[in-house]
């Protein structure tokens, strides 16, 4: 039978307000997931923060403390908005909703929508909470960087998360809940290719090739000269936004093909999935 | 105009061969059954009609729209109750119902779940978290949620699961209920025989990926024509004389001073038979009919019998 992909991009807003609100209720009724909005931030924070507060005493160059803990700063940003996405979705594989989920007509643009606003709000909550430990902790004051640059810094990064976090959906439909560790181990791939905490010049030609290629890297490399010049570069930041926005729409399609394999292999009644 | 048209609906897994051409009708209002084996391929239909599984190839109408093209727009008007799935466990009865009564965008929602907590008798669930309830619960539970948004087509696959006795019998009389106030068209998969019979009006026969036969209960009973009689009769007689009478079919001996006839046109033969019994001298103490139940057609069928 034919399959006409365009009724799946639609979005209405009560299918979208209905999830958003099961997400919200998720949220309040389990304690972990209000708990990991700041755990594994925090915790990033506090290591790069201690890490640059020794560097910086053996070091005549100025400005590490703000590279680190900006890095960590905003690196928290992507990982939250990737892990809250897989998580999402996750759940209603580990509950079984899966089924009256996609019984239901919630297609998967609202879903995406969905887990996008509430993604955001936790992103958001994350973001001040760390930013105002780290001013308690480092003096460090992210607002320095200007509202410009952090607005562009932490749309690119969402975004991006939103991608990688589809793409890892996407694979889990496809290959089922064996991949599941994916959904928070995947940041750990991608961060040494970001060049988080240290700049793209220092690394070896091969990485160079690898990290130019993500929007990721372009933040990085802009926060690092903004703290060093007070400019934002903005044409690299400009090319990495357009990229990811390519990228999401790219990933969404791959998540659309993904669940059509799984609608042709009879996955989505198979909750294990093995 | 058929409320639901299906027409040769494939599905092949690797080597099995879920579906082998399917079609099939069901009319607005229709109370539906389709029965079959285990692995017959009644779940696989169902869950093409929500669009969980892709078929090979087929058509589907339903509400007069196609399927492949107003899938989003139909699943709205309709909804599911299936055993072995969920809702989210960590929320409550009511938020659970709140999110689904949201997704299909029902009007007066508080009041909707209320009345349907109300029917089948869990308000007092209310706020508890899913995953705290026990089978039964869980399956009214997803059954409301089913009828949430009074669904014009509503698939049910093995709802029934896990519900006692009790609450099994009040649950088909809401289901008829409903059925009846909402001219529901209903979809329903049992393994349980007695409830398939009492709720259906006609029955598809599946085996194999394949319809045997649609019909009422009455009629698919009756692919198995022959009752059984069994004739008690007074203590201390000797039945051997009336196993062999003129004109009657053999009897087995039954324990207890029972004889079991085997007559394959009751109607023309049980008067007859009582009746030579009598003149031949029996004195008959008690008679017991046994009629073809919908479970012997179900293992006939099943062992490829029928
Ligand atoms: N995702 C799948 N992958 C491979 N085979 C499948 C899949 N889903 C179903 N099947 C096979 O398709 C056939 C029909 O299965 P289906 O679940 O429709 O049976 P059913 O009539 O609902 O049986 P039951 O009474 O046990 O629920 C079975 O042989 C089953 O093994
Ligand atoms: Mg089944």
């Amino acid at each position: 039978m034919r399959y006409h992909l365009s009724q799946d991009f639609t979005c209405t807003a009560p299918a979208v307000w209905g999830l958003v609100y099961k997400f919200t209720c998720i949220c309040y009724r389990s304690l972990d997931r209000i708990f990991d909005i700041v755990y594994w931030p925090v915790i990033s924070l506090l290591l790069w923060g201690f890490t640059s507060r020794f560097v910086s005493t053996t070091s005549s160059s100025s400005g590490i403390m703000e590279f680190f803990v900006g890095g960590a700063v905003l690196w928290s940003l992507f990982w939250r908005a990737q892990a809250d996405v897989c998580t999402f979705i996750l759940e209603d594989f580990w509950s079984r909703n899966i089924y009256n989920l996609f019984a239901s007509p919630v297609t998967p643009l609202e879903l995406f929508c969905a887990i996008g606003l509430i993604g955001l709000v936790r992103c958001l909550l994350s973001f001040v909470f760390l930013g105002l430990l780290a001013w308690f902790l480092y003096a460090f004051n992210i607002l320095l960087l200007g509202g410009t640059a952090i607005a562009v810094f932490t749309t690119v990064l969402l975004l991006f998360g939103w991608v990688v976090g589809i793409v890892i959906s996407a694979l889990i439909f496809r290959f089922g809940l064996r991949i599941q560790v994916l959904a928070w181990s995947v940041g750990f791939i991608i961060q040494p290719f970001s060049c988080v905490f240290y700049p793209l010049a220092s690394m070896p030609r091969w990485v160079q090739v690898i990290a130019v290629t993500l929007p990721t890297t372009h933040v990085f490399e802009g926060l690092r000269h903004a703290i060093a010049t007070g400019e934002l570069a903005v044409r690299p930041l400009v090319i990495a936004l357009g990229l990811t926005c390519g990228l999401l729409i790219a990933a969404l399609l791959f998540f659309q093909y993904a669940l059509l394999q799984a609608k042709k292999r009879g996955l989505l009644t198979r909750f294990e999935m093995a | 105009m058929p409320l639901l048209e299906i027409r040769d609906l494939r599905k092949r897994y690797g080597a099995v061969e879920a579906l082998k051409g399917l079609s099939l009708d069901v009319e607005r209002g229709e109370f539906f059954g389709l029965l079959g084996p285990n692995g017959a391929g009644k779940s696989t239909t169902i869950n093409i009609l929500l669009g969980l599984i892709l078929p090979d190839s087929g058509s589907i109408r339903v509400f007069d729209q196609d399927f492949a093209i107003q899938q989003v727009a139909i699943r709205r008007r309709m909804n599911v109750a299936a055993a072995f799935t969920s809702l989210t466990g960590v929320l409550t009865v009511r938020e659970n119902l709140k999110v689904y009564g949201r997704i299909y965008g029902v009007r007066n929602l508080e009041r909707k779940i209320d009345e349907l907590l109300e029917r089948f008798e869990i308000t007092e669930l209310a706020q508890r978290k899913l995953q705290y309830l026990s089978s039964g619960q869980h399956t009214r539970v997803t059954l409301c949620k089913g009828l949430i948004n009074d669904p014009a087509l509503l698939l049910l696959d093995e709802c029934t699961l896990g519900l006692d006795p009790d609450i099994a019998e009040k649950t088909r009389r809401t289901l008829q209920e409903f059925q009846r106030e909402q001219q529901t068209t209903i979809l329903f998969t049992s393994h349980n025989m007695h409830e398939v019979e009492e709720l259906c009006g006609r029955i598809a026969f599946l085996s194999k990926g394949e319809i045997l036969r649609i019909d009422t209960a009455a009629r698919i009973k009756s692919l198995i024509p022959h009752h059984v009689l069994e004739v008690r009769f007074g203590p201390g007689i000797d039945l051997s004389p009336f196993r062999h009478l003129d004109g009657t079919p053999q009897a087995e001996l039954g324990g207890d001073s029972t004889l079991r006839f085997v007559l394959d046109d009751p109607e023309r033969q049980l008067d007859s038979l009582l009746r030579r019994l009598t003149r031949a001298g029996g004195h008959i103490a008690d008679i017991q009919i046994t009629r073809p139940t919908l479970e012997d057609v179900f293992i006939k069928v099943a062992r490829g019998e029928i």
